[in-house]
């Protein structure tokens, strides 16, 4: 864990929540960016000598947005900075011991044995939604998944074992892998996903592996559809990686069940109208005419020789789509399989 | 039908002749508007209509009810002079109305014929003892009005109609004679202006209401032998019939109303009085602030973060959190354009367009014939609510229903969003499927009643006529020339739709949204599909 490097590098250099939360999420592939985000606050505050309530509201008010700021992409992290919130405040207002009377120290200790308790509880909740969504993987039935999550991953693998269950589910998986094209800075990276691929084929589940351009095609041969997501958002529906809402679009149009997997820590206070409404800045649609392109080419040219003038170059595989509520079937997580609708009660349950 | 029809048809068209005072200028007028081109033949159509017409019209002395049936037909510059005679007339004939109850006879005219004829024969008995509650008989037809009723019924049809006949019930107050002596003035003042849309829109009443209560209870006064927690809930319940006969009451403030109970109910009996009503109004204050003040505020706040630069809004009628959120979102520097939706009969953009202008937006203000056009460039749609229902139904003014449903259902394009600014205390647990079980019927004479623009083809007034006469008299020539002497009001070709047999007239004042029509609803408690609204419910009145 990071936590005991930058205990040592504390005293010498203000605590940097970026970089910390950066160091997490590289550390721990098993990460996801909102238990990464707390587990940074955690640390912020381990080492933040406040002694009071407000202290330590507004220095974590502080850094979250000093986070959201620096990340590109922070639907995903402020699911997690949220809830740290709203939990920090539940548990100050309690009465007691713990509450506003109560000792502050003894408090802050409190705090943080929970949070790693949280934390903790977050990582199991991947197991208990397998155990939900197996009941969804049908014997002789073909999945069609994409991206590279991991909840998704742990379902198949929890379906297709031997040992987990009652008896193994045998099912086929069609995977969507999406084009390394975009992932310039570094090319011989495989596509994501890949790695799934081979644990379910090492677990005897046939997979076959398509690009992006044949979801329509293979969609016939498909009988449900399940994806993961980064954010599930206050309308019941979910912020996911590029190419997710087409899925769910041609789903719809043949009429295949859509399932979108997440945890509960993934809920997030955010209701986008459209995909251009995400409190996010993408710039997928880029428009240039030549002129564009050859000055572009021009400033490159003296510093960056290496970056190939490819025309998705400025293409980030990073980027992110939205998939309305009416295009969701369910939603398996481990609070129960919902329906889009009940997320915002969920949510609603959270945060009063 | 088709022989029947041709009567009514013209009978249609003559009314505008029919109330005319001077028989004299009847050919002429119809003869104005080249629509009524059968006119000529329709002063003698109408004769078998007239006399139903002109019975009650030819004995305004002869009776105060009698006076009630002219008023239907009239317009309102002739209520005020029927009125007065009515007055009269009944000043001269206090003592033998006092005996009969006679109030009615002020009360009685909105009472349509087929509820007066029924009424009456439950009234008769009643207005022969006078001693019976002075409240219920003004509603009902007084003991004058049997025979007269009996007649009229006959020859008339009944004008409600029949799918909303549910929905008639009581005709709305026109008075406060006959107001029970419990009810405080400011409620007595709060409930004509509610009636006549002075005091308009789900919070204005709400807040009004609660204003009004606030002086009730100040100005009450624990009568000996009872509890205030007791005998204030009851007092206060005079009030809100004064009320709810004046309009029927709005969800939010039924559920403000349910709160003061709830308030009351749960003080002490043995708080002494000057300190619970103390408490009281400070209770009023705290909700208008806490679910209506600073809820627009929020809400408002975090609409407009909606609004980005570019956008075209469209908004319907003229809802205050609307306004309120577009002047926000304008304060924030947003550059975006606002497109008003407006219809008759209340024109209630008129006013959100010129705050809006006044303030330097962009507006741009139409009816709703003009949606299709106005939604064309729209990209998002901004509503207010009345309410909003348990199963996510929008329920708000006619026609909102239309905006919405045109804005997703847009051909050939991208669907707009549509967002509804509401407070929770509009939320309730009733459950709409339809605009038909649930709504508000206004009274259809405003349909009838608008103010015609000034038309050029028309001779301008004898009186004004001096100067404008010579260019005015080229331009009108080629069109048929006629001297404007019938009253403006009586221009409306539906003025007396009552007597014109086969005619019925509606005016709906809400109509219900289904939720697929909605994508977010914004809430000081934040913004919610509306599947979340029983939720959000719940646990605001649980609070």
């Amino acid at each position: 864990m990071a936590a005991p490097n930058s205990q040592i590098t504390k005293p010498s250099e203000p605590f940097d929540i970026v970089a910390t939360y950066n160091d997490l999420l590289r550390s721990d592939p098993d990460l996801t960016m909102p238990i990464a985000a707390i587990e940074a606050l955690v640390l912020l505050l381990t080492h933040s000598p406040s002694s009071t309530i407000s202290e330590t509201l507004d220095l974590l008010e502080k850094s979250t947005t000093h986070l959201k700021k620096s990340i590109p992409n922070p639907i995903g992290l402020s699911a997690g900075t949220d809830l740290f919130q709203r939990y920090l405040i539940t548990t100050l207002q309690r009465p007691g011991q713990l509450g506003p009377a109560g000792d502050f120290n003894a408090i802050r200790a409190h705090l943080l044995s929970n949070s790693r308790l949280f934390i903790r509880r977050a990582k199991e909740s991947r197991d208990k939604i397998a155990g939900f969504g197996r009941g969804f993987v049908r014997d002789g039935s073909t999945v069609l998944t994409n991206g590279g999550s991991r909840v998704v991953a742990s379902l198949l693998q929890q379906a297709a074992d031997e040992k987990g269950g009652p008896s193994a589910v045998r099912f086929r998986v069609i995977y969507v892998l999406s084009s390394p094209k975009g992932d310039i800075e570094n090319p011989t990276a495989e596509p994501e996903g890949m790695e799934t691929v081979r644990a379910l084929r090492a677990k005897g589940v046939p997979v076959a592996t398509i690009p992006e351009s044949a979801v329509a095609y293979s969609l016939g041969k498909a009988d449900v559809v399940i994806v993961g997501a980064e954010g599930v958002v206050e309308n019941g529906g979910i912020v996911s990686r590029m190419g997710t809402y087409q899925i769910g679009l041609l789903a719809k149009a043949m009429g295949k069940p859509f399932y979108v997997v997440a945890e509960s820590h993934k809920f997030v206070r955010v209701y986008p109208l459209g995909q251009y409404d995400l409190p996010i800045e993408q710039h997928v649609i880029d428009f240039k005419t030549q002129e564009d392109v050859d000055s572009a080419k021009q400033q490159q040219r003296p510093t960056d020789v290496p970056k190939s003038p490819s025309l998705n170059s400025e293409f980030d595989a990073d980027s992110v789509d939205f998939t309305p509520p009416h295009l969701i079937s369910a939603l398996i997580t481990d609070s129960g399989v919902l329906t889009p609708s009940a997320v915002s009660e969920e949510l609603i349950k959270i945060w009063f | 039908m088709a022989t029947p029809a041709d009567p009514s048809l013209n009978t249609t068209s003559s009314p505008p002749a029919a109330p005319t005072p001077a028989p004299a200028s009847e050919p002429p007028a119809a003869m104005e508007a080249p629509s009524q081109a059968q006119a000529p033949k329709a002063p003698k159509a109408p004769k078998p209509a007239k006399p139903a017409k002109q019975a009650p019209k030819d004995k305004p002395a002869a009776s105060a009810p009698a006076d009630a049936q002219g008023d239907e037909k009239l317009s309102p510059a002739e209520l005020k002079k029927k009125a007065k005679a009515e007055k009269a007339a009944r000043r001269a004939r206090e003592k033998a109305e006092r005996e009969q109850g006679a109030p009615g006879g002020g009360q009685g005219p909105n009472t349509p014929a087929g509820k007066k004829g029924g009424s009456g024969d439950a009234g008769a008995p009643a207005a022969g003892s006078a001693a019976k509650g002075q409240k219920q008989i003004p509603r009902r037809g007084s003991a004058q009005a049997v025979p007269q009723a009996e007649e009229v019924k006959k020859k008339k049809e009944n004008k409600n109609v029949a799918v909303f006949g549910h929905l008639y019930g009581q005709q709305r107050r026109n008075t406060v004679a006959g107001a029970g002596k419990e009810v405080h003035p400011a409620v007595l003042a709060l409930g004509l202006q509610m009636r006549d849309y002075v005091v308009c829109g789900s919070s204005a009443r709400c807040v009004a209401t609660l204003l009004a209560f606030k002086r009730v209870i100040e100005a009450y006064t624990t009568p000996k032998g009872t509890s205030l927690a007791r005998h204030l809930t009851t007092h206060l319940s005079h009030q809100i019939t004064y009320l709810s006969t004046c309009r029927p009451l709005s969800i939010s403030q039924g559920n403000a109303i349910r709160a003061l109970k709830l308030a009351i109910s749960s003080i002490d009996p043995s708080v002494p009085e000057a300190q619970a009503k103390t408490t009281l109004c400070e209770f009023i204050d705290s909700f208008i602030r806490e679910k209506i003040t600073v809820a627009d505020q929020v809400i408002a706040g975090s609409a407009a973060q909606k609004i980005k630069d570019g956008d075209v809004v469209v908004t319907f009628a003229g809802s205050s959190i609307v306004k309120q959120t577009l002047l926000t979102a304008f304060k924030q520097g947003k550059k975006f354009r606002v497109s008003i939706i407006d219809s008759r009969p209340l024109f209630e953009g008129k006013n959100l367009a010129r705050t809006l202008a006044n303030a330097g937006l962009e507006v741009q203000y139409s009816l709703i014939s003009g949606l299709s056009h106005a939604v064309k460039d729209a990209t998002k749609v901004f509503l207010g609510a009345h309410a909003m229902t348990s199963n996510g139904r929008l329920y708000s003014r006619v026609g909102t229903a239309l905006v919405a449903m045109s804005a997703k259902e847009r051909a050939g394009g991208v669907e707009i969003p549509v967002i509804v600014c509401c407070e929770t205390v509009k939320f309730t647990d009733r459950v709409a499927l339809d605009s038909i079980v649930v709504n508000e019927i206004a009274d259809a004479d405003e349909l009838v009643l608008t103010q015609p623009p000034h038309q050029l083809t028309d001779l301008p007034d004898p009186a004004a006529a001096a100067q404008p006469e010579p260019k005015k008299g080229g331009k009108s020539a080629p069109s048929n020339p006629t001297p404007e002497s019938a009253p403006k009001s009586s221009d409306s070709p539906l003025a007396d739709w009552r007597d014109t047999p086969n005619l019925q007239l509606l005016n709906l004042l809400y109509d219900a949204t289904p939720a697929e029509y909605v994508d977010m609803v914004v809430t000081e408690m934040g913004s919610l599909p509306p599947s979340a609204v029983p939720i959000v419910h719940r646990m605001s009145t649980n609070l």
